[in-house]
């Protein structure tokens, strides 16, 4: 990893000659300092002397350019637009070897150009569109993919699909690295077209089906949909990646076919190959599947284990520990108090009233049956020094008490419990909350008060001073 | 916290970064990046597509023509920082040489030869002593016995004046002497080695060159805002630093009018450092507000009520500079400090600090920046670290074991070659897991919980990284802005995103960019050439800090965005919010143009013309591309397009139809704003630097050295004059007041009086060039006659008084007149030159007696008996007839006890010439006879 980088740092950084210093030596920190930090522009410099300045055809591309910039980051698209047609002209000469060249240029600010000009039509852009598929070559498949991006947009699917077809079928020469994942992006897309054309088809049959007809060439239609469609999102999505849709539909596809064992091994696959990102949703989709499946729920929470690892904070942990909680083995309704403790870290969960009374539910559960006080010993350890702060302060206490009288209700219960009665938070609810004349404020202060000592055996350990 | 049920589809590689790198122009534009089906959640006909890009945002649109200034400029004049030009090697030849490649060159040489001659002392001290006797300097010949011990430097030092002409010529061969001469004492000639001292210099310049490529002790920006409570008074608090050195921290109260404008005097604190960031969050109704310098970190507290003043609460020193501070949105009173040494630090203010991590290695390849960042995440005990690599989260319980990685600088967010991260900022107010990472080609969106892969990529377009950046986030169902702002060119950028639960994460509208400081030099009221350039150097200096802050009076809701610019300078401007009409008509874009067509970017030092007087060359040169006429200035910088270009391409380009976006001119309350910066800035600048102020001229250069001897006898006062001189110099001090000498002439009778005499041209010009001249205007408009007729008459009754007492002889009738005309030549105008002013020395050490200042009674009480001798009279073009009365007149003038003297001439020309000399052309009747004299 290290050597890549130093190639290619030696090549960017603008090398500083230091003149008149004749003897070099080598100085570490000078050698370091050569290098800038960051990959940047050279800063301008004052002009030292004129003789240099010819007509200069780049000179002027460039200030062009910077008036399109201009034009553009605020949104005058018509002195942009004007300004285009005479950068235009920079096509004549292009022996530009930069990143990007001014044919992309055009392409780039010609589209931004029409998505905002007010007196632009979709005829105009497709006509643009095409004539920058000529442009270049290396560019054409990507400027086709945003064309179909663009009608799709806009709502205009079969053009879309006409664009994709025809991109579909271009050759030129060989095709890089890039132009390749671009090919197989547009037959992904074109795949996701198939898919909904077969989907329409789909209602289409099940609506006559209802009325008890059917037609043969509508379903044959349909298979032939589901054949294309399947062939082209079957290939995205064994290529590493972030592809929810593609597969969805795929998953989609092969449940209406019942060939469920490729549907699971796809989302297997798609949640569980390291060299995909770890992306929730995989596990998400493979989780929806196994519950739609009607599987176990041995299996089902092992696979929102898994995701409970990678993200503690996913919403679907209330779902997750709620099933824990049922669980009659104890390990199980212990890793569900670690899971919802886990997602009450999260400044997201903060103020939500279902995952505090999981909470509140469960640890009045276990204060009550008088057992496995270590678990929430354990779990509160990590968390006694900073949770008061951050959720059981007075500020809060007066929020909570102001914006959601149920959430201050599961909040005090559980501070209550966690820190005594002493604590700030339950003082001011259930003060709050017993003038306020409401039964469950007066019995949850009855509750707390009965099992005040736990919180004396919950913080810190035995024969240890308490926390206050 | 709902995790959006599809994400936009993207490939996914590990490893380094493929594509290839450098800067792109237009690289953010015309993409769609990819689409989603994002319909309502029903089944419809059709899918509904959205594109990740390209989605309509809100429409913001400025309010005003430019920036508002918001605070007075303070005392202390703001000291520039170095530019390019002051260490880069200036030569045509090298500009060939370095032609298309960017390639700069230290001038290494200048800067060693200006501590030569700056610091003789440190440089040549001790051998400097002990040879002087054995160099000569001189243009005579040696004398025989010093000859064996003494050689003529004289010939080398021409050599350097003639190398110093061919400077930049790389193949310049140095005069033999000259080598044989540095060979000779190369190595013992220099107090310090030369060697060594040139490595310190070297790493010096190299130091500073990249601190001009890109300065990174300012990331994260050294404004804050605290907003006002929920609900309450309009008043919020800006903290920033000022002070000629920056170390002071200012907490000033903000009223949120249509023009913000301050209230109260702010609470103060110095600090022992210049104050690099200064970062703030609110938790639980309270503002903490950490202040970072590079040695010290500060925190503060600042309760919700305004008016409350703020509370430090503690300080920590560190080894190493400190490079990134930030405040915890979750935990009061809990920060995070690293440091260039790569050791994150965890600091509460109860429980002080806790190390996290200590590694002065980068985190995924080899980096040579020490730059480290740290910033708080969704999980309070998590903390993000960044080098210029990327972002890991380190979970504060057990920082060794638990940690993955949020940002990676290669394949896997689709970076380029070279990209590097630049700011890392928690996105937590918009969503609790989202992350902000900029580089210096593109921003990222990033969600903690699908690490790696960035939810929202785009190409800023930016000519300098985005150091600073600021969130404001939006109400559900609307679109979170993110403000991004560049330090040397001052570039600011709005964007706007949403989604990030429900739905996934989009770019809405297209990107802004908002005025920038320097933008308002062109709405500000006309200035001289100097004061403009200086206004100039003010207003283009680097932005250093960055706030904003969004208002909502029910159906109107606006954005201020506050700037803050190295000199110390705040600025603010104003969005409104515009509701969504959907096909705009084009010319309201057009018309709410930004400062003028300046076009995007333009970088600082660029101006409009006018500013010719210290530019060398300025040539303009027209380049065609056939039908678009380009007007491009020599300045590199300017060819990016200055106002004045831009509207000659316009107009050549489409006379009638497209005429040039007026420039919004500035609203009335703003012209004021403008006025009054402009007065406090120029009353702030008033005591410029002493060794700029004395326009003096050499005297050998007007006067022969036969004018210059002296008269052989040196009267009474010229006596008392050199002896009072000289004992100033043997102090070493300087002479405030001629005054304040034993014969004080009584005051003066009010002569400040428009410039009714001979010359008004060059009374204005003096004062223009003092820099009083709207002063000057001032008091020649307002003054009224009355007061004018009161004033001559008072002073004709006291000419009258003297003359009265004088025994004059028979010449005098031609010779009253002759009083009359002068006192009349004499009355220029008002007094320009403040008495507290010290009067002008010239250089050359004229005699004591003609150099007096000009202003100084004294000057008048004393004529130079030089002027008796009908010689020197004649040789001033005075006729003979003409020249004893002359002479009787002055005698007699020398002679009668001192009368209230007028004030002499004020001709800027006069500044620098004797006084007797002075008062001579002043006194010659001038009308009569105009090519007389000078």
């Amino acid at each position: 990893m290290d050597s890549f980088l130093e190639e290619e740092e030696d090549e960017e950084a603008p090398t500083v000659v230091v003149a008149g210093k004749r003897r070099r030596r080598s100085h570490p920190a000078a050698q370091a300092a050569l290098q800038p930090p960051l990959h940047l522009p050279f800063p301008p410099l004052q002009p030292v002397s004129s003789n240099e300045h010819k007509l200069n055809f780049k000179k002027s591309k460039e200030a062009c350019l910077s008036y399109i910039q201009d034009a553009l980051l605020q949104k005058q698209w018509k002195r942009a637009a004007e300004f285009l047609t005479c950068y235009v002209e920079s096509l004549e000469k292009d022996y530009s070897r930069e990143h990007i060249g001014p044919s992309e240029m055009i392409w780039r600010i010609g589209t931004e150009i029409l998505w905002h000009h007010s007196q632009s039509s979709m005829k105009e852009f497709n006509c643009f569109m095409e004539q920058m598929k000529t442009l270049g070559v290396k560019r054409y498949l990507k400027v086709c993919l945003e064309h179909v991006f663009h009608l799709l947009c806009n709502g205009q699917i079969d053009e879309a699909y006409q664009n994709l077809s025809l991109a579909e079928s271009w050759r030129f020469g060989e095709q890089t690295a890039i132009q390749d994942k671009e090919m197989k992006l547009i037959q992904a897309y074109r795949g996701l077209l198939d898919y909904y054309s077969w989907s329409k088809q789909k209602n289409i049959l099940l609506e006559q089906g209802e009325d008890g007809f059917s037609d043969l060439a509508v379903e044959q239609e349909m298979h032939g949909y589901f054949r294309k469609a399947a062939v082209n999102l079957k290939e995205i999505i064994k290529i590493p990646g972030v592809w929810d849709i593609f597969v969805k539909c795929y998953v989609d596809l092969l449940e209406f076919y019942g060939d469920h064992n490729e549907a699971r091994q796809v989302l297997n696959e798609y949640a569980y190959n390291s060299k995909f990102p770890a992306n929730p949703n995989a596990h998400v989709y493979l989780y929806q599947f196994l519950k739609r499946q009607r599987e176990p729920k041995k299996s089902l929470i092992s696979a929102l284990k898994i995701l409970h690892d990678i993200v503690p904070s996913h919403e679907l942990m209330i779902d997750f520990n709620t099933m824990l909680q049922k669980s009659k083995k104890r390990k199980k309704r212990r890793l569900g108090l670690e899971v919802i403790f886990a997602a009450l870290d999260y400044a997201g969960w903060k103020e939500n009233a279902k995952a505090w009374s999981c909470l509140a539910r469960q640890v009045k559960q276990i204060v009550v049956s008088e057992k496995h006080l270590d678990w929430i010993k354990q779990e509160w350890s990590s968390r006694k020094d900073w949770w008061p702060a951050f959720h059981f302060s007075r500020y809060l206490a007066k929020r909570n008490w102001q914006e959601d009288k149920s959430l201050s209700y599961e909040k005090a219960l559980v501070a209550g419990i966690l820190l005594g009665k002493g604590c700030k938070y339950f003082k001011y609810v259930s003060h709050r909350g017993c003038k306020a004349q409401l039964k469950r404020f007066r019995m949850l202060k009855k509750f707390v008060n009965r099992h005040n000592l736990v919180y004396l055996k919950i913080s810190g350990p035995p024969d240890s001073s308490v926390q206050p | 916290m709902e995790f959006p049920a599809a994400l936009f589809p993207s490939y996914f590689g590990v490893g380094p970064p493929q594509e290839e790198g450098g800067p792109a122009p237009v690289a953010g534009w015309g993409e769609h990046g990819q689409v989603l089906e994002g319909g309502s959640g029903r089944r419809q006909v059709q899918p509904a597509f959205v594109p990740r890009r390209g989605a309509t945002g809100e429409r913001w649109e400025a309010a005003d023509a430019a920036v508002v200034p918001l605070l007075l400029p303070r005392a202390g004049c703001w000291i520039p920082s170095p530019a390019p030009q002051d260490i880069l090697y200036r030569s045509g030849l090298c500009r060939k040489l370095r032609a298309g490649k960017s390639r700069a060159t230290l001038d290494f040489a200048r800067q060693l030869g200006h501590f030569f001659v700056d610091h003789p002392e440190d440089a040549f001290g001790s051998l400097g002593r002990l040879l002087h006797k054995n160099f000569h300097l001189g243009n005579s010949k040696l004398q025989r016995p010093a000859r064996s011990s003494t050689i003529r430097m004289t010939a080398l030092v021409e050599d350097i004046d003639r190398l110093e002409a061919r400077r930049g010529c790389p193949r310049q061969h140095l005069a033999s002497r000259l080598r044989w001469f540095s060979h000779l004492c190369r190595d013992w000639l220099f107090e310090v080695p030369l060697g060594l001292l040139a490595d310190c210099l070297h790493e010096e310049l190299m130091q500073q060159w990249s601190n001009l490529l890109f300065d990174d002790s300012l990331t994260g920006g050294a404004l804050a805002w605290l907003p006002p409570e929920d609900g309450g008074t309009p008043v919020g608090c800006l903290v920033h630093p000022g002070g000629q050195a920056m170390n002071h921290l200012y907490f000033q109260d903000v009223v949120l009018e249509e023009l913000p404008r301050t209230r109260g005097s702010p609470a103060q604190f110095e600090l022992s450092g210049r104050v690099q960031q200064v970062a703030a969050a609110r938790v639980d109704g309270q503002d903490f507000v950490g202040v970072r310098s590079d040695y010290h970190c500060g925190v503060w507290r600042v309760l919700g009520k305004r008016g409350a003043a703020p509370t430090p609460l503690q300080v920590i020193r560190t080894d190493v500079p400190a490079s990134s501070l930030t405040v915890s949105p979750h935990v009061p009173g809990e920060l995070s400090v690293c440091t260039q040494s790569g050791t994150v630090y965890l600091w509460s203010v109860e429980t002080g600090l806790q190390q996290l991590r200590h590694d002065p290695q980068t985190m995924f390849f080899r980096d040579h920046s020490p730059w480290r960042w740290s910033d708080f995440t969704a999980h309070p005990r998590v903390l993000s670290c960044a080098d210029r690599t990327g972002l890991q989260c380190l979970d504060a319980r057990a920082p060794k074991r638990c940690h993955f990685d949020l940002f990676k600088v290669g394949k896997e967010a689709g970076c380029q070659q070279g990209e590097r991260v630049v700011l890392p900022m928690y996105l937590g107010r918009a969503h609790p897991s989202q992350y902000l990472v900029t580089t210096q080609f593109s921003v990222y969106v990033l969600d903690e919980r699908l690490p790696l892969v960035p939810v929202l990529k785009w190409a800023h377009m930016m000519k300098a990284p985005p150091l600073f950046a600021h969130l404001m986030p939006g109400k559900p169902g609307r679109s979170h802005k993110v403000l991004l702002g560049a330090s040397r060119t001052q570039e600011l950028l709005l964007l706007q995103y949403r989604g990030g639960s429900q739905s996934a994460c989009q770019l809405a509208g297209t990107p802004q960019k908002l005025h920038n400081i320097a933008g308002c030099l062109q709405h500000l009221p006309t200035q001289l050439p100097h004061h403009h350039h200086l206004l100039q150097q003010r207003l283009t200096a680097p932005a250093a800090g960055l706030a904003a802050t969004l208002q909502e009076d029910g159906p109107r809701k606006s954005m201020l965005i506050f700037q803050l610019s190295e000199a110390g300078d705040v600025f603010c401007q104003r969005l409104t919010h515009k509701a969504a009409q959907p096909p705009a008509p084009p010319s309201r874009d057009e018309a709410t143009t930004a400062p003028g067509s300046s076009p995007l970017f333009e970088a600082p030092a660029s101006s409009p013309q006018g500013l010719g007087g210290e530019k060398e060359e300025e040539e303009e040169q027209t380049f065609y591309l056939s039908n678009l006429e380009v007007i491009i200035n020599d300045d590199e910088e300017e060819d990016m397009g200055t106002p004045a270009p831009l509207e000659e391409a316009e107009l050549v380009q489409e006379p009638c139809t497209n005429p040039q976006p007026s420039p919004a001119v500035p609203s009335p309350a703003t012209a004021l704003r403008y006025r009054r910066w402009l007065r406090a800035l120029s009353r702030v600048c008033k005591e410029p630097p002493r060794h700029t102020w004395p326009f003096s001229l050499s005297q050998r250069r007007l006067f022969t050295r036969r004018d210059l001897e002296g008269p052989p006898g040196p009267s009474n006062l010229q006596r008392q004059m050199r002896q009072w001189l000289r004992q100033t110099m043997e102090e070493g001090g300087r002479i405030q007041h001629w005054e304040t000498l034993a014969l004080q002439p009584p005051p003066l009778p009010q002569t400040l009086e428009p410039a009714g005499g001979p010359d008004p041209l060059s009374a204005r010009l003096t004062a223009a060039w003092a820099g009083d001249w709207e002063q000057w205007w001032e008091e020649r408009t307002s003054f009224s006659v009355a007061q004018r007729r009161q004033a001559l008459r008072e002073r004709r009754r006291q000419q009258k008084r003297a003359q009265g007492r004088r025994s004059l002889s028979a010449s005098f009738t031609s010779s009253l007149t002759y009083q009359s005309e002068l006192s009349e030549l004499s009355d220029t105008g008002p007094s320009l030159f403040s008495p507290g002013r010290p009067p002008i020395l010239s250089q050359e050490g004229s005699p004591p007696a003609g150099s007096p200042p000009v202003g100084s009674p004294a000057t008048s009480a004393a004529p130079d008996e030089a002027l008796l001798s009908s010689q020197s009279l004649r040789c001033r073009g005075i006729p003979k007839e003409r020249r004893k009365t002359l002479r009787d007149y002055l005698s007699v003038w020398a002679e009668c006890p001192p009368e209230p003297p007028e004030p002499p001439g004020s001709q800027a020309s006069e500044l620098c010439f004797p006084s007797s000399q002075s008062q001579l052309s002043a006194s010659q009747p001038l009308r009569k006879r105009p090519r007389m004299g000078f």
